[in-house]
């Protein structure tokens, strides 16, 4: 017990650095993953066959590759093309882009949860396809990829060590942890603590989809 | 499945396990009398010291480094693992009489690796140090490196006063991180698991120098002639073996291995095979004592 508190009372900047770099990396990664994630979603259901095979090569392209292959592209590979990207770019905008064929895919799968008898009353009853796509299908699609989104966002949380541990180096949460085990060689403390601080986190995301999901339940 | 296939089926499975126990029971006797004439007079420890356990086993479990050519590293031609450190980890295999079984250690996980068993050894370009020493204990020196600064043959720097502001890279977990941070505090470190890691970002540009042990920067010239080396001697870092905190009886054992490895010509022929042929330096086993090696590094 003395040797935990005694870990994070000499390790505390470090961890909190580590700590704040993985929020930063979580928070960009999410946002991109969300944008990035709708946009193909656009694209998987348009109505233009061009603009589905688009969003095909995206998914299969983002999600059939390894992270760590990603990452190691977006970095090394662009830096030998002669684009000076750096590491705190590279590390957050692969993850996000990664992550964002997986938010497609739920999405998708959210639109044609939707019966189709929906969007046919929809259009009977007057509204255009914008229109029912914004206040009829769309709301409905939400409501029911929120539990997987959560997942989703959870597993990109702990994705996010692998950009420390990679060719990039960031120092993040773990990679912290890891730097000060090889400083003192005392690492279940310490992990233990990195441990701490990635459940702060995965649950946070969990207890926000938790409160999402009953604002918009529906009662039946 | 009738009747009798079934029977057929298990006779046939009990047939294959009796051959795998007289295949496995053979290996024993091979592992025992392996090592050719050396483990012949191999001297044999009581089961409960370190030495009997690793007897016993027939084989020594030893964390060296995979990707620091030439102290420790796979040989592209034959995926052995081979360098400095592995014929010094073989000489204390062949003391044993046992077969030597390398693993791979990384700079962060070696000392975890000794205290929970995973190694019982560990042979891998480490620096005695004493915050080390707290948590394992180590050898007497078997080598003597010094820290240098490698940096592409056009770059402007020279040595450590021109670190401020450049991004230097070298392991995690390994002495430099303080090195640097006491000897160059406005350099930016990038911390990589591997140095194979510092070598392909400096020659791609996103790190501007490497610090590290100058045998692992001379491994990495062998890679790249446009590398050199810059600067005087930072640090002197005397190698130890680590082994697990307060084993004294193998402390003393593999003290005693590395003595007569020193003074007989397989220190010097391994030297010359990895480091010397390089760097067309020559080098005397040091004779430092471990206590002087803790005063040295601190």
């Amino acid at each position: 017990m003395v040797e935990l508190w005694e870990a994070i009372a000499d390790n505390f900047p470090e961890l909190a650095s580590g700590y704040w770099l993985t929020v930063r990396t979580v928070t960009i990664s999410f946002v991109i993953a969300l944008v990035i994630g709708t946009a193909v979603a656009l694209l998987r259901i348009a109505p233009t066959r061009v603009l589905r095979a688009i969003g095909t090569v995206y998914v299969e392209v983002f999600r059939g590759l390894p992270l760590l292959v990603l990452l190691i592209m977006a970095f090394s590979g662009l830096r030998r093309a002669g684009v000076p990207i750096t590491a705190t770019v590279a590390g957050p905008a692969t993850l996000g882009l990664y992550t964002a064929a997986y938010v497609a895919e739920i999405l998708r799968s959210g639109f044609f949860a939707v019966g189709k008898g929906q969007r046919e009353a929809s259009l009977s009853l007057g509204l255009d396809g914008g229109q029912t796509m914004r206040h009829v299908v769309l709301p409905q699609a939400f409501r029911t990829v929120i539990p997987p989104l959560a997942s989703l966002t959870v597993a990109m949380i702990k994705n996010s060590a692998i950009i420390g541990g990679s060719l990039l180096a960031t120092q993040d949460l773990l990679k912290e942890a890891r730097i000060e085990v090889g400083a003192s060689g005392n690492a279940t403390p310490l992990f233990f603590w990195a441990a701490v601080g990635y459940l702060t986190l995965t649950v946070g995301a969990t207890v926000i989809a938790r409160r999402l999901e009953t604002r918009y339940a529906v009662r039946r | 499945m009738s009747k009798s296939t079934k029977w057929r089926w298990l006779a046939a499975m009990l047939a294959t396990l009796a051959v795998l126990v007289v295949a496995a029971c053979g290996d024993d006797e091979d592992g025992g009398g392996g090592g050719g004439g050396a483990s012949a007079d191999v001297e044999q420890f009581p089961a409960d010291t370190t030495m009997g356990r690793i007897q016993e086993a027939g084989s020594i479990k030893v964390g060296v480094k995979y990707d620091v050519p030439p102290f420790g590293f796979q040989n592209p031609q034959t995926d052995e693992i081979e360098g400095f450190d592995v014929d010094l980890a073989r000489a204390v295999a062949d003391a044993l009489g046992v077969e030597l079984d390398p693993i791979e250690a990384i700079s962060d996980n070696r000392i975890p690796f000794l205290m929970d068993g995973t190694a019982d050894l560990i042979l891998s370009t480490m620096t005695i140090n004493t915050e080390r020493d707290a948590e394992i204990d180590f050898s007497d020196p078997y080598f003597v490196a010094r820290g240098r600064i490698l940096v592409p043959g056009d770059s402007d720097i020279q040595g450590i006063d021109d670190l401020g502001g450049q991004k230097v890279c070298t392991a995690v977990g390994s002495t430099y991180e303080e090195t640097l941070k006491e000897q160059a505090p406005d350099a930016e470190l990038v911390l990589i698991d591997e140095y194979s890691g510092c070598l392909t970002r400096l020659q791609e540009g996103s790190v501007d120098a490497i610090s590290t042990d100058d045998v692992i920067l001379t491994g990495m010239i062998i890679q790249d002639d446009t590398l050199e080396l810059v600067g005087d001697e930072l640090t002197t870092e005397p190698y130890g073996a680590g082994i697990k905190d307060g084993d004294k009886e193998f402390q003393e054992f593999v003290n005693g291995v590395f003595e007569e490895y020193k003074s007989d010509p397989r220190w010097a022929e391994s030297y010359e095979k990895w480091v010397g042929q390089y760097t067309g330096q020559e080098q005397e086993p040091t004779d430092l004592s471990l206590q002087e090696a803790l005063e040295i590094s601190g």
